[in-house]
């Protein structure tokens, strides 16, 4: 990291541990290796569990036979859908309020119909993961193929097989603002292309695992990694208990990227440990993994742009149209992110944006990193060097005459509350390239930058709200209880910076307790970039409540004012007195002694709002937006059209850093995940049925591909979240893609419109532009 | 999941080639296990034994004598890696090691192992070819050498018969006046799958072409020698034409196919654009 910014509005803030760089509570445990993860849990007598599934993508279970394994020693449980007819699991975003569920709810194990390759057909639970395999084996089927449709496009003809409702439009999303027919009359010049985006796959580090128990309160148990506890109400739905008899408690969590944002293993582990009454253990191989759980949606984008010879852009009209796969799960919402967020960090006052996601017998398409924001951002920043090549304008001033700027409305006419320095993050980012390394026969140089808009925080027609409560002991340790789940970004050790902080404790002083669906608070998803500004600022109304009080005794202890008190690294001091001081400990004692209430349960609510107007699309959709920018430098082979990743700049306003190490840590990973959808990643699959099922053929950067990643961390002091943070899981990803096909194109003077952007696909557009 | 196998783990050659015998085709031998682990775990490979060669004596080394290069089956790719006597007397291998998965698996992955796979993306065979590589198999009937070129019979089948197991690869040191090559492309630079590889050696003297080897991998049912390239360039002066003649004769003589990775079309036409490379890059090398 090189350049930090900080508002200039607040220059006397001063903090203790927010915005430094240190050591996540998380960090020595999983350095040792001594960190339990959901896969690390055993219990005596356990079974192991395993499903079954289909091997084509649309067919009629015509027999399903599972009686050689039912009779195989030491099987204990075989189920199909015969044995629970009645059960469906919902795919929806769990714990809203105030609206009604979309009509998902999905078929557990397959009746009938198969929709997807992979679809689960039956559930094993055994004495021995081999004997498990050795019945998953034994169980014969028979699927009678039968049409499936595979391309969205196709989907929609009339006649096309139906995989989802009617006519397999699961969401469709308009966006309409200003007159179009006049902005286009304005127009010098009309840009027309259409960018396609490939099936993403999360492939984090540690497959879907988790261990099911019934408990001394006949409470089904689920210890598992999930982005979201709070699926618990859903599985219980689908076990058919009351939803204070189902309890899921996380583990620190190997990644999730949204793909452990729906439920996962939870609801087989639930099923198989109420029929056994045993505990049940499931863990996906990779194989399980790739085929177990949804993808990013595959988007292609037309993009038709009336711009003015000056460089103003006077009207844009978006198309939109995502493979949902074979279920809806969170289609509609990753669709609305895409068409909120089609012109970008731009300022759009003529605009039509008109989405649709569409079923088809492909794997289904959910949450991941981005969530649509990423394939629309990959779209309008490959559109605006378009049109900016297409007006003879350089790249950086014709974005320059378009930014959205602090109190500009975005899409939906909501104008965000924080501040915009998409101009800042671009220009910084563009100048830390340096000098351009030179050409060189066949190997071109080209260069390329991208901004970027991001939520953070869930949709607000989803009234998100989340809860911490947070307590300090007779010794001056604090204790955070906090439901929300860790999934590698710090999550748990933000609130302990947090209420270290504004309690005045060291960080090794405050144990965070998370992920307990039943036991702590709940606090909503780790999705959605969400989780430091919702729970986060429930921890800071928490960990408030709790120093205000001390605050009073200690200045009646000390003969000072409240207001005069500060607390920082154990001690509590007057301000302008410091040799007035004692331990927080003592103060603790003498509180206790006096029965004041020492813990706080907070509750944070996000702005909640109605949904989008149906017809225009205006109104809030979302808390607030993070803006950022990526520069890229690549070098191109033009004969055989490999890409090199020289120089790679991210900058974005992150809002405050809480921890600086972690900030750097997330937008390290969001380029690395950006790189590799740009160039590399793609889920291939042929009538449905994934071909590329394993690491050797899905290919994600590795060490040898990544460049020298240099981070530049804006403060802008001006989100939502606590001390003024934004979100960065996300936005850290968004910019990268399009910036690294800016580069591409720059270099070789042709785009490759459809990523990832392979040496083949390179090759052909050479080719093609040679005629 | 594994299926069920015997493990025999031989002490001695001769142990080794007589289990061997007496199994014949019901024994796989294990090398790196590094094709065998995950044909064995993706239930591929279904062998009644397992024969791991870890513990036989002489199987792993490299040795410069009498102008041949010679490699124990065993020898590792990273073993390549660390060798002064294999960046002397093989240039072309140490790229192909280079570039060859991550280091892990180059650690416990074997040169006998990469030829015995009978893949066509196989790196180190490429090299091998145009070193003149020839292969020494060993049975309870005795040794005997066949060339590399000619040890693929076709798409994964091999000279080696059941009970022969590889037990050394050789090659002659190359004259001072020749420049070998390797060049992989792939879809990413770290632990991918070969699209195309190419290897080259060249021997010019008195400004003509006096050896030429192009060995492609990856764009055929084997690894193959480009011969009518080759032919084209040996006792030729090597103009940009010529090579450029040589490079789309390579192009025809190969057979790719399309699979996830890049279609047919692409590799035939990366064949010319790398054989002409590598070439060109020789010649440079040498004037
Ligand atoms: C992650 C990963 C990355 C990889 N990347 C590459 C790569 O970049 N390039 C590449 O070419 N390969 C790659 N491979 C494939 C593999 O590593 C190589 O083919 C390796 O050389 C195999 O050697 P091994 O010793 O592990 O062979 P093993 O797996 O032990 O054996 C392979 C085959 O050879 C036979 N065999 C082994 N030794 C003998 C012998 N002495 N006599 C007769 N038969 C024998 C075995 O029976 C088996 O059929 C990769 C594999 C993995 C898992």
């Amino acid at each position: 990291m090189t350049v930090s910014d900080v508002n200039e509005t607040q220059p006397n803030l001063r903090f203790s541990q927010i915005g430094k760089p240190l050591t996540r509570t998380d960090s020595p445990g999983k350095a040792t290796g001594r960190t339990p993860y959901a896969g690390d849990y055993v219990m005596p007598g356990m079974l192991h569990a395993k499903v079954v599934r289909a091997d084509i993508a649309s067919a009629r279970l015509k027999r399903l036979d599972v009686s050689k394994a039912r009779a195989l020693p030491g099987v204990v449980c075989v189920l199909t859908a015969q044995d629970m007819p009645d059960r469906t699991i919902a795919t929806d975003i769990p714990g809203q309020t105030g609206r009604a569920k979309l009509k998902t709810d999905q078929q557990i194990l397959v009746k009938e119909r198969v929709r997807y390759f992979g679809e689960p057909l039956a559930l094993i639970a055994a004495e021995t993961p081999d004997i498990a395999e050795q019945a998953r084996r034994l169980i014969e089927f028979e699927l009678e193929p039968i049409p499936g449709v595979y391309d969205p496009e196709e989907a929609m003809k009339p006649g096309a097989p139906i995989v989802q409702g009617t006519d397999n439009i699961v969401a469709t999303h308009k966006i309409r603002k200003g007159d179009l027919e006049a902005g286009f009359a304005a127009a010098d010049v009309i840009i027309e292309n259409t960018y396609i985006t490939p099936f993403q796959e999360h492939a984090f580090l540690e497959p879907e695992v988790g261990l099911a128990w019934i408990d001394e309160n006949e409470v089904i148990t689920i210890r598992v990694c999930t982005q979201v506890i709070e699926h618990f109400r859903a599985v219980a739905d689908a076990v058919g208990v009351p939803h204070n008899k189902l309890r899921v408690m996380g583990a620190m969590v190997g990644g999730g990227f949204g793909g452990k944002e729906d439920v996962t293993v939870e609801t087989y582990l639930a099923i198989l440990a109420q029929k056994t009454r045993k505990p049940v253990r499931l863990e996906f191989t990779r194989e399980d993994s790739f085929l177990g759980h949804g993808k990013r949606h595959p988007i292609k984008l037309k993009y038709r742009t009336g711009v003015t010879r000056d460089g103003k852009i006077t009207a844009l009209d978006v198309q939109v149209l995502a493979d949902a796969g074979a279920y809806v799960y969170l289609s509609p919402y990753v669709l609305l992110y895409c068409a909120v967020n089609a012109p970008g960090p731009y300022r759009v006052d003529n605009l039509n944006v008109f989405a649709q996601a569409v079923a088809t017998n492909n794997m289904f398409s959910s949450a991941f990193r981005g969530f649509g924001g990423i394939q629309a951002a990959a779209a309008y920043e490959q559109q605006m060097d378009e049109a900016a090549n297409a007006i003879g304008m350089d790249r950086i001033e014709f974005r320059r005459r378009n930014y959205l700027k602090t109190g500009d409305p975005i899409s939906t006419g909501f104008v965000p509350p924080s501040a915009i320095w998409t101009e800042k993050c671009v220009d910084l980012a563009w100048q830390a390239l340096g000098e351009p390394t030179p050409s060189k026969g066949p190997i071109k140089i080209g260069r390329g930058i991208a901004a970027s808009q991001q939520s953070y925080g869930r949709l607000t027609f989803l009234h998100d709200t989340s809860e911490a409560w947070v307590g300090i002991e007779m010794d001056g340790t604090v204790t955070v209880r906090s439901g929300v789940t860790d999934i590698g970004a710090g999550q748990a050790s933000s609130l302990a910076q947090i209420a270290a902080e504004i309690i005045g404790v060291t960080l090794p002083n405050v144990n965070v307790y998370n992920s307990d669906s039943q036991v702590t608070p709940l606090a909503g998803t780790s999705t959605a970039s969400r989780a430091l500004y919702m729970t986060g600022n429930a921890a800071r109304l928490a960990a408030q409540a709790v120093r205000d009080r001390l605050a009073v005794v200690a200045a009646e202890l000390l003969k000072a004012e409240p207001a005069q008190i500060s607390m920082e690294f154990n001690q509590v001091f007057v301000t302008d007195d410091p040799s007035r001081a004692m331990d927080i400990a003592d103060l603790v004692k003498v509180c206790a002694s006096r029965g004041v209430h020492r813990s706080e349960l907070a509750i944070f609510r996000a702005p909640f709002t109605d949904v989008l107007d149906p017809e225009t699309g205006q109104g809030q959709a979302h808390p607030d937006y993070a803006y950022g920018a990526q520069a890229i430098e690549v070098a191109v082979d033009i004969e055989t059209g490999e890409v090199t990743v020289l120089k790679c700049i991210a900058a974005h306003d992150v809002g405050q850093c809480i921890n600086r190490a972690a900030v750097d840590g997330q937008i390290h990973g969001g380029t690395q995940n950006g790189l590799g959808y740009a160039l590399s990643e793609e889920m291939l699959y042929k009538e449905g049925r994934l071909i590329t099922p394993s690491f050797s053929e899905y290919l994600m950067p590795t060490a040898m591909d990544m460049p020298h990643v240099e981070t530049i961390i804006l403060e802008s002091r001006s989100g939502l979240g606590p001390f003024g943070a934004k979100g960065i899981g996300e936005p850290a990803m968004t910019p990268v893609a399009p910036a690294v096909a800016n580069a591409i194109a720059d270099a070789i003077g042709v785009r490759v419109f459809e990523m990832p952007i392979t040496p083949e696909r390179i090759w052909r557009a050479l080719e093609a532009a040679r005629g | 999941m594994y299926g069920e196998f015997d493990l025999t783990l031989p002490q001695t050659l001769q142990e080794a080639v007589k289990a061997l015998n007496a199994a014949g085709k019901d024994a796989v031998p294990l090398a790196g296990g590094t094709n065998v682990l995950i044909d064995l775990r993706s239930q591929r490979l279904v062998p009644k034994q397992i024969m791991d060669l870890g513990r036989v004596p002489g199987l792993r080394g490299i040795v410069v004598e009498g102008g041949r290069v010679t490699l124990g089956a065993r020898t590792t790719v990273s073993d390549l890696l660390a060798s002064p006597d294999i960046a002397r007397c093989g240039p072309a291998l140490v790229q192909a090691a280079t570039v060859f998965a991550g280091q892990m698996v180059r650690n416990t992955a074997t040169v006998a192992g990469n030829i015995a796979c009978g893949s066509p993306a196989a790196d180190l065979v490429p090299p091998l070819l145009s070193l003149d590589a020839e292969v020494t198999l060993t049975s309870t009937r005795g040794s005997r050498t066949v060339a590399l070129c000619d040890y693929y019979t076709g798409y994964k089948a091999d000279a080696r018969a059941p009970d022969e197991l590889i037990t050394a690869i050789s090659w002659p040191v190359p004259e001072a006046n020749t420049f070998g090559t390797f060049y992989k492309l792939a879809r990413r630079k770290g632990d991918a799958i070969t699209v195309n590889g190419v290897a080259v050696s060249i021997g010019i003297s008195d400004g003509r072409c006096v050896r030429a080897r192009i060995a492609l991998g990856s764009v055929a049912p084997i690894p193959m020698r480009a011969c009518n390239a080759e032919s084209l360039l040996e006792g030729q002066v090597l103009t940009p034409e010529r090579i450029a003649a040589a490079a789309k004769a390579a192009a025809e003589e190969c057979s790719p196919i399309d699979d996830v990775r890049a279609t047919g079309a692409y590799r035939r036409r990366m064949v010319e654009v790398l054989v002409a490379r590598l070439v060109e890059n020789a010649v440079q090398a040498m004037t």
